[in-house]
């Protein structure tokens, strides 16, 4: 008999685990307000949807958030990104990638996905323009083949959106 | 006592709890009335240790969290610098 190979992804460690199972009822009994989660089998990938919030600039507009969870999470954070096509945000590349320190630098493992999602839609609501980054097609440029918003040093300047 | 009752034997039990100002270990989430997700019995094995910010979690848990970071690692409740309570 033969077993299946093992994925490439390098799996989860127990408190990793243990975490997310938590964080998954606590979504599947009270989600944040705005999102669902698209009901997948994977716990290491999340598929999130957003929701605009009323009377702001994505009002009635739907985008999806990809999650990944790292082996040691929660001592690093999630990559989160949005899918094509990502909002027109001055914080969000054309690629997905968004600037958001509670992603990089101001992490804790004291908090959650949905303490991040929160962040996320204050975000987006608080915008005043429907533009992208000054610097996308300069970003874009260094970020090819894939390569994750977590490998970019950050800077985090404006604090209004 | 009860001529019909005579004691002969008694056994005494007692709880413990850990005197900490949360309930659950803010980076595992689990009790700490409970271990940590790598151990298997609460208790002196698995214990709770204090930060001078007074923010309590596993033992098990704050060195991951503080082993992980390259620079000065921060209280993950209060952002503030961690150092182990004296």
């Amino acid at each position: 008999m033969t077993t299946s190979s093992p994925s490439t992804r390098k799996g989860l460690t127990k408190i990793a685990t243990n975490r997310l199972q938590k964080e998954f009822m606590e979504w599947q009994t009270n989600p944040p307000g705005g999102f669902n989660h698209r009901v997948s089998d994977n716990l290491q990938r999340w598929i999130i949807e957003v929701n605009g919030a009323p009377g702001t600039l994505y009002a009635n507009e739907t985008y999806q958030l990809q999650v990944e969870f790292p082996e040691h999470y929660p001592m690093e954070a999630p990559q989160v990104i949005f899918q094509q096509p990502a909002p027109l945000h001055p914080h969000i590349y054309s690629n997905g990638h968004i600037c958001l320190d509670v992603l990089y630098d101001s992490w804790s493992p004291a908090m959650r996905l949905s303490s991040i999602c929160l962040s996320i839609l204050s975000m987006l609501s608080s915008s005043a323009v429907k533009q992208r980054p000054k610097d996308n097609d300069h970003y874009l440029k260094n970020c090819k083949n894939g390569r994750s918003p977590k490998e970019t040093r950050w800077r985090f300047h404006d604090d209004k959106v | 006592m009860s001529p019909w009752l005579r004691k002969t034997e008694w056994h005494a039990v007692a709880s413990w709890t850990w005197d900490a100002q949360d309930e659950t270990c803010g980076i595992c989430r689990m009790p700490f009335d409970g271990c940590c997700p790598d151990c298997k019995l609460p208790g002196d094995d698995c214990p709770l240790i204090w930060g001078a910010c007074n923010h309590s979690f596993h033992l098990h848990c704050i060195l991951k969290w503080v082993n992980s970071q390259t620079s000065q690692a921060h209280c993950p409740m209060c952002r503030r610098e961690w150092q182990f309570k004296e």
